[in-house]
């Protein structure tokens, strides 16, 4: 007998959750919600969201007032989210390091999307930025799980020359990149596999290296455009996990391999593993990125992000392609700053150079990914 | 439960950087080959579906390719780093320390 996996959705009926976070008392209500909380971790999935959207969204905890509201968390080391409480907003500075980077970093991201973007939290609607730090004992690695952002500690459990890793809160740019995630979550809801998940993680490299250009109030030629520098430790011959600048380039490590990511479309990797490449061919667009804001000069969250925002916000979709995504960004370019301007000429530019070529009449307007996925559903698409 | 060789893959996460190892049975302890054992025994590994992930993809979750060959049978299971079955996560710790060693060996 397989074993059950998720209780709550095995004891509790959706449609019963449902009403009590409607008709129940207050405490019934908080606990039904906390449940649906559960279930929106497990399974955020886009059908299931699509279905209980509105309980979804009832049950994401939401800024008062529509600040800026951050909690931290400390996972202890264990597997069970979020953990105790570390830092709330406006507390003083903790004495550990990882809630402070996590505070800090979150705060740099969110007002980078409000400042610049115009965008209410991660989705639109002022949501709380949870996350949680020391998850788990030598886990490598950072995520964000359909509601919070998660760190570990990297391979803190290994004796010191053995370590490849350190925590993951250590670069601002990894946080930027988590909660990106996100926002990709609430927009485009592009599919995490193949060429719609090289662009849901190229859509987290940029925002996340905006991020911390942001912060250090760079330009385009001034930033270093790698991803989690000072995330690998010093065992390890590499100057972070990615380059957008040169792609592939990011680590040459005798244990450890060399950094696969592709510059080009003529060098696209098909595999299996990683979903699909997700990791790997967000090299592609990546690297159109930076050529793009490299051409248009400046701070590149001015231009090149604001175009790429937009397209993410407005025009890609659940299945877009490289391609779709090149013509997209162009056609983005030349309503924001006018057709056949300088900016929607370094789109162009930024793509041909990666091999994609964007089609003159900048694609036609797609139908959104609501309205696509309703379409598809009723077999009008 | 006896076996010949293990393949491990470990893809994915926000680096990406991929920890991979075939390992045999020469490779380890004793005392590690007994807990391999042991734990294939314990999750009945032949019978295993072949995909254990959780449903849905998180985005920066790890993903585990693993092969077990034996004598007469191999199989392969392909696990997300969430699974909710201890067991599987023990496994999938286990495979993963014993795949970086033996990287950093050879
Ligand atoms: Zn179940
Ligand atoms: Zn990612």
């Amino acid at each position: 007998m397989r074993p059950c996996f998720h209780p709550v959705e095995c004891v509790i009926p959706e449609h019963m959750l449902e009403s009590i976070a409607t008709h129940g008392t207050s405490a019934q209500r908080q606990a039904a919600l906390n449940n649906i909380r559960v279930v929106y971790q497990l399974r955020a999935e886009r059908a299931m969201r699509a279905s209980f959207k509105g309980l979804f969204d009832s049950a994401i905890p939401r800024a008062i007032n529509n600040e800026k509201e951050r909690v931290i968390y400390d996972a202890m080391r264990r597997d069970v989210l979020p953990g105790t409480v570390a830092r709330r907003e406006g507390d003083a500075p903790s004495s550990d390091p990882a809630v402070n980077e996590a505070y800090d970093g979150g705060g740099t991201t969110y007002d980078l999307f409000t400042k610049e973007f115009g965008r209410n939290s991660i989705d639109n609607r002022a949501m709380r930025l949870d996350a949680s730090v020391h998850y788990r004992t030598g886990y490598d690695n950072a995520f964000w799980d359909g509601a919070q952002m998660v760190y570990g500690d990297g391979d803190e459990d290994l004796p010191a020359d053995e370590r490849l890793f350190n925590r993951f809160t250590i670069a601002i740019d990894i946080i930027g990149h988590e909660l990106t995630h996100g926002v990709t979550q609430f927009e485009a809801k592009l599919v995490y596999s193949q060429q719609s998940g090289a662009l849901n993680e190229h859509m987290s490299d940029v925002f996340g290296s905006l991020v911390k250009q942001y912060q250090l109030q760079q330009s385009a030629s001034e930033a270093d455009w790698i991803i989690g520098a000072g995330l690998l430790t010093g065992n390890v011959n590499g100057v972070g996990v990615r380059s957008m600048k040169t792609p592939g380039a990011a680590y040459d490590d005798p244990v450890l391999g060399k950094d696969p990511q592709p510059a080009h479309m003529r060098a696209y990797v098909n595999t299996v593993s990683d979903n699909g490449g997700v990791h790997i061919n967000s090299g592609i667009p990546n690297h159109a990125f930076y050529l793009t804001a490299l051409e248009m000069g400046g701070y590149a969250w001015k231009k090149a992000g604001q175009i790429w925002y937009t397209a993410l916000r407005d025009k890609l979709s659940e299945n877009s392609s490289f391609q779709q995504c090149a013509d997209l960004t162009h056609q983005t370019a030349g309503e924001l700053f006018g057709a056949g301007s300088l900016e929607q000429q370094a789109v162009q530019h930024g793509w041909a150079a990666v091999g994609l070529t964007v089609s003159e009449s900048g694609g036609k307007p797609k139908p959104s990914g609501c309205l696509e996925a309703t379409l598809r559903f009723i077999g009008a698409a | 439960m006896e076996f010949t060789q293990i393949k491990f893959e470990r893809s994915g996460g926000f680096a990406n950087i991929r920890i991979t190892a075939e390992l045999n049975p020469r490779d380890l302890s004793g005392e590690q080959a007994i807990a391999l054992k042991e734990l294939l025994d314990e999750l009945d590994f032949p019978k295993l579906p072949t995909k254990l992930t959780s449903g849905e993809t998180i985005p920066d979750e790890f993903i585990y390719t693993i092969t077990v060959e034996a004598e007469k049978w191999q199989h392969t299971i392909i696990a997300d780093g969430a699974p909710k079955d201890a067991k599987i996560q023990e496994l999938l710790e286990l495979l993963n320390r014993l795949a970086r060693k033996k990287m950093r060996n050879s």
